[in-house]
């Protein structure tokens, strides 16, 4: 080992302090000097002096020695030589100097390495040299001055290394053992077990991690604390006094103690564990430790295996029973409703023919007093048979008797042909019965030899309970769905009716998972005086009571549109009608609108319904006012009637909820999503409805029922062209149609009320006069001419010269109106020609004739 | 679609037609009122003042009503606003030579109660 690696023996300030008694030992020496009888050559003052410097140098040493420098002592080595060598010459020659030189030289030894010391000694060598020759002296006492020193600090110097060395050796295995201990220290705290020891006393000594986490109290809470009182529960202790003392009296680190107790945790629950102890003596102590590891888990697991293993064997059946009963039942709760009874008795004879492991299953339904092959499962899929009569064949016998019955002798048994070929053994069949009646019978069958046990019976006059009843539900809601399906249907109009100058398009999309049919409706009638009425509501509800709600607001409805009320009117009267209905109202959401061609007016009323959007050459914006309450919610709700115009060509688009509702978002981002799929679409009805259906509702359908209509008023044109059915009805909306055309094409209020008279004679004329089948509608087409409007209605009848006393005026009115009136009578309908100057002033030039 | 309003008043019948008046309805207009005309009462007074429209049907309806009273002896009024189309009509057909057109309702109803001397 080098020597500057090993640990030094004595620190700086040791060094310091020795060399300031070293000072003081030397000024003393001095002093004693001159007080003691000495020979005259003494120079006194001289060692006075020096005396004092030694003390003053070795005071500052002493005081300051914690803050001293190496340096600093080499110096004072050095000087303190040449006090003493100044000293020597003052005094003279004398054995007792060199002495003195000498311990100043071991000093260096003792406390610098070796070649520092041979420095300081080659110096007091030169000085004593310089001293001694000065002084006259051999050579003899300079060898013993020096040369005892050098022999007897090599000697010593020798001895603090080996002292040194063996420090260091001793550090060493200090620091291995204290790693050694960490190390072990780690593991054991580290252990998934916990780890403790105690001493003679049971007191804890060691508490691991693990314990730590085991029991509760941190390392430092238990250390020091007695073990007895720590863990072991009141009867636990004793045992624990006993097993402690036997590892006292044994200690053999071999021996290993393993037990099973009941430990208490900091909290007072007390937890199974295995501990594993043994004792070993250090010295003169024994130390006992010990290794705990909680068995609460296994214990657990050993107790559910114990359990699982116990039940098991009774478990066996009850299981399979349950699980037949379990699988019938969720079979049969399933397909309660929602399904077709076609569909419904397929996934039930799967089941069962599933549940009782048979090798065939098959529903017969009864239809009066005969058995209809239905569904079949396992079973070679045939035609379907003829039916069977009650009484006849095995099913038959079965529903006669109403009683389950079964056979292990199924070829005499066997008549029933639509059993034959399967090849069955052994039978079971079982009545459906539904509130008295026979709804059907359930056959099970197995190809092999097996006998049906009564417990098979039982189970399966379970199932066949729930089959029946499932059967009859089923009849009931689909006769139901069925009704309900078709009101509805009736309910829509299969036609919307042609509206001059309007286009009107509407879509209903059922909802995708719902079979119930929903309460959404719209409506669409021509009303008097060539205007619109549109209706979009939507009643609460589902099935066929919301359907036959919707006939009763829809035909009331439509009655009091056609008898000319305005909207908040009828919506009053039809509240009235929803209101009054029943005891508990039924609640429908409305909106009502009716819409004028002539003025471009659009008047509604909105009860509690989505707001209508129009759809302009600007942003479409939704028409948010008159809202109130829904039918049926108040006596008196008190609806607000609100106009809004819609330029030619604006569209309004009525709606209900389902095209709007998401589940997750808000209706307002529904909305939201309305107005900005409309945005670039186009704007003809039919394609802006195909447009928001795609647009909005998911591929997989919509999540409620969806109704939707576009209405749009079609700009006019300087030419137009329309057709109308050859009836009186007809009349109104082309007159309306014409005002608006004429005031479009430039006509004043009067030359548009002279003219729609005269279009009006012309019209009537091909409604009177229309061909034999009375249906071929008329056209009317207009254009305007420089000045003049012109006006061509054409039908497809007969032109006839007016008779009798009151006709014939038709003729005259046009001619008088008009400033021009053709007929062209020909063989496949007649053409009448109006043309109107607007420029002239007044009426036409004619006068009656 | 026309409206049509029954009153009766001092022996006069009133009525009142509102909206357009086309072959649609014209008959049956005619008949409604003529039911309501017993022949009791002194006369009628058909007020088209509120009439938007009417067609050559509306006034061989008028034309009828008129035939009809007179032969019974009783008189026949029709009231018309003379800027309206009606009046414009009416004076076309010239059905002042059937019974007499007046500004006002009501008087043509005075003019019926006291007929001149």
């Amino acid at each position: 080992m080098p020597l500057r690696e090993l640990p030094e023996l004595f620190d700086d300030s040791v060094k310091a302090r020795s060399l300031a008694y070293l000072y003081v030992a030397g000024a003393t020496l001095a002093a004693l000097t001159v007080a003691l009888p000495h020979p005259e050559r003494v120079n006194e003052t001289a060692l006075l002096l020096l005396a004092l410097a030694a003390l003053v140098i070795g005071a500052i040493f002493y005081l300051r020695a914690d803050r001293t420098r190496e340096w600093q002592l080499h110096a004072a080595v050095a000087v303190g030589t040449s006090l003493v060598a100044l000293a020597n010459h003052y005094v003279g020659p004398g054995l007792l100097y060199a002495l003195l030189f000498s311990w100043t030289a071991l000093y260096a030894f003792y406390f610098f390495d070796i070649r520092l010391a041979l420095a300081h000694l080659a110096l007091v060598g030169a000085l004593y040299g310089v001293v001694l020759a000065d002084q006259g002296q051999s050579v003899v006492h300079w060898v013993l001055a020096v040369g005892t020193p050098a022999v007897a600090g090599l000697a010593v110097s020798r001895l603090l290394e080996s002292l040194r060395r063996q420090a260091a050796k001793a550090q060493a295995r200090a620091l291995a053992l204290r790693e050694s201990e960490q190390r072990t220290r780690l593991v054991l705290d580290s252990a998934p077990d916990g780890f403790l020891a105690i001493d003679e006393q049971g007191t804890v000594t060691a508490w691991n991690g693990a314990a730590e986490r085991l029991f509760g109290w941190s390392g430092e809470e238990a250390v020091g604390r007695r073990l007895r009182d720590l863990v072991f529960t009141e009867a636990e202790r004793p045992a624990h006094d006993e097993r402690r003392q036997s590892l006292l009296d044994r200690p053999d680190p071999a021996r290993i103690v393993s037990v099973e107790v009941e430990l208490r945790r900091r909290d007072g629950s007390v937890f199974p564990a295995e501990a594993s102890m043994s004792s070993v003596r250090t010295g003169d102590e024994i130390v006992i430790s010990a290794f705990i590891r909680d068995l609460t888990e296994r214990h657990r697991r050993r107790e559910e295996r114990e359990a699982l293993l116990g039940e098991q064997a009774a478990r066996a059946e009850a299981e399979r029973i349950a699980e037949m009963l379990s699988g019938m039942q969720l079979l049969v709760d399933a397909t309660l409703v929602h399904r077709s009874i076609g569909d419904m008795l397929s996934e039930l004879v799967t089941r069962i023919r599933g549940v009782l492991q048979a090798d065939a299953a098959t529903i017969f339904l009864a239809d009066e007093a005969q058995l209809q092959l239905s569904a079949s499962s396992g079973g070679p899929p045939e035609e379907p048979p003829d039916p069977i009569p009650f009484g006849e064949g095995f099913a038959g016998r079965v529903a006669l008797t109403r009683e389950a019955m079964v056979s292990h002798d199924a070829a005499t048994d066997l008549e029933d042909p639509s059993l034959a070929g399967l090849g069955v053994d052994s039978l079971i069949g079982i009545p459906l019965l539904a509130e008295g009646e026979v709804t059907g019978v359930l056959v099970v069958c197995a190809a092999a030899p097996r006998s049906f046990s009564g417990q098979d019976i039982g189970l399966l006059r379970l199932a066949a309970d729930r089959v029946a009843l499932a059967i009859d539900h089923a009849r009931v809601y689909e006769r139901e769905h069925r009704i309900a399906e078709t009101l509805q249907r009736s309910l829509l109009p299969d036609r919307l009716p042609h509206l001059p100058g309007l286009a009107v398009a509407a879509r209903y999309l059922p909802a995708a998972s719902e079979a119930e049919v929903g309460g959404d409706w719209y409506d669409v009638m021509a009303i008097p005086g060539g205007r619109v009425a549109v209706v979009m509501g939507d009643v609460a509800g589902k099935g066929l009571e919301a359907a036959s709600m919707v006939g009763r607001l829809r035909s009331a409805l439509r009655a009091y549109a056609l008898e000319g009320h305005d909207p908040a009117t009828a919506l009053d009267q039809l509240n009235r009608l929803a209101w009054t209905e029943e005891a508990a109202s039924q609640m429908a959401t409305l909106l009502y609108a009716i819409f004028d061609p002539a003025d471009g007016v659009l008047r509604w009323v909105n009860a509690g319904h989505m707001p209508p959007l129009l759809v302009t050459e600007e942003a479409p914006r939704f028409l948010q006012g008159a809202r109130s309450v829904p039918l049926g919610v108040l006596p008196f709700p008190g609806f607000e009637e609100v106009s809004s115009p819609v330029p030619p060509g604006g569209t309004v688009v009525l709606f209900t909820d389902g095209l709007v509702e998401r589940a997750g978002t808000s209706i307002d981002a529904g909305l939201a999503a309305l107005a900005g799929a409309v945005v670039g679409a186009r704007v003809e009805p039919e394609a802006l409805c195909d447009h928001l259906l795609r647009t909005l509702v998911p591929d997989a359908g919509a999540p409620d029922d969806v109704a939707l209509l576009a209405l749009r008023s079609v700009p006019m044109e300087d030419r137009f062209r329309d057709e109308f059915p050859a009836e009186p009805e007809s009349l109104a909306s082309m007159r309306g149609l014409l005002r608006r055309w004429l005031r479009h094409a430039g006509a004043d209020d009067q030359q548009v009320a002279e003219i729609v008279t005269a279009a009006g004679e012309a019209a009537t004329n091909a409604v009177e006069h229309a061909g034999a089948e009375g249906d071929t509608p008329f056209e009317i087409t207009g254009r305007v001419a420089g000045s003049s409007v012109l006006l061509t209605v054409r039908d497809s009848g007969e032109w006839r010269a007016p008779r009798g006393e009151d006709r014939g005026r038709g003729l005259s009115l046009m001619r008088a109106l008009m400033d021009s009136v053709e007929v062209e009578p020909g063989p496949r309908g007649t053409r009448v020609t109006l043309r109107r100057d607007l420029a002239s002033v007044g009426s036409g030039g004619d006068q009656l004739g | 679609m026309v409206g049509l309003e029954i009153e009766e008043r001092d022996e006069v019948v009133i009525a009142r037609l509102t909206g357009e008046l086309d072959i649609a309805e014209a008959t049956f207009t005619g008949e409604a009122i003529a039911a309501a005309v017993s022949t009791a009462r002194l006369g009628l007074v058909v007020d088209c003042s509120k009439l938007e429209f009417i067609d050559s049907s509306g006034i061989a309806m008028l034309f009828s009503l008129a035939r009809r009273l007179a032969s019974r002896r009783q008189s026949m009024r029709v009231a018309a606003d003379p800027e309206g189309p009606v009046a414009r009509v009416l004076e076309i057909v010239e059905f002042e030579r059937a019974a007499p057109v007046v500004a006002e309702p009501e008087a043509a109803i005075t003019d019926i109660q006291s007929p001149p001397a």
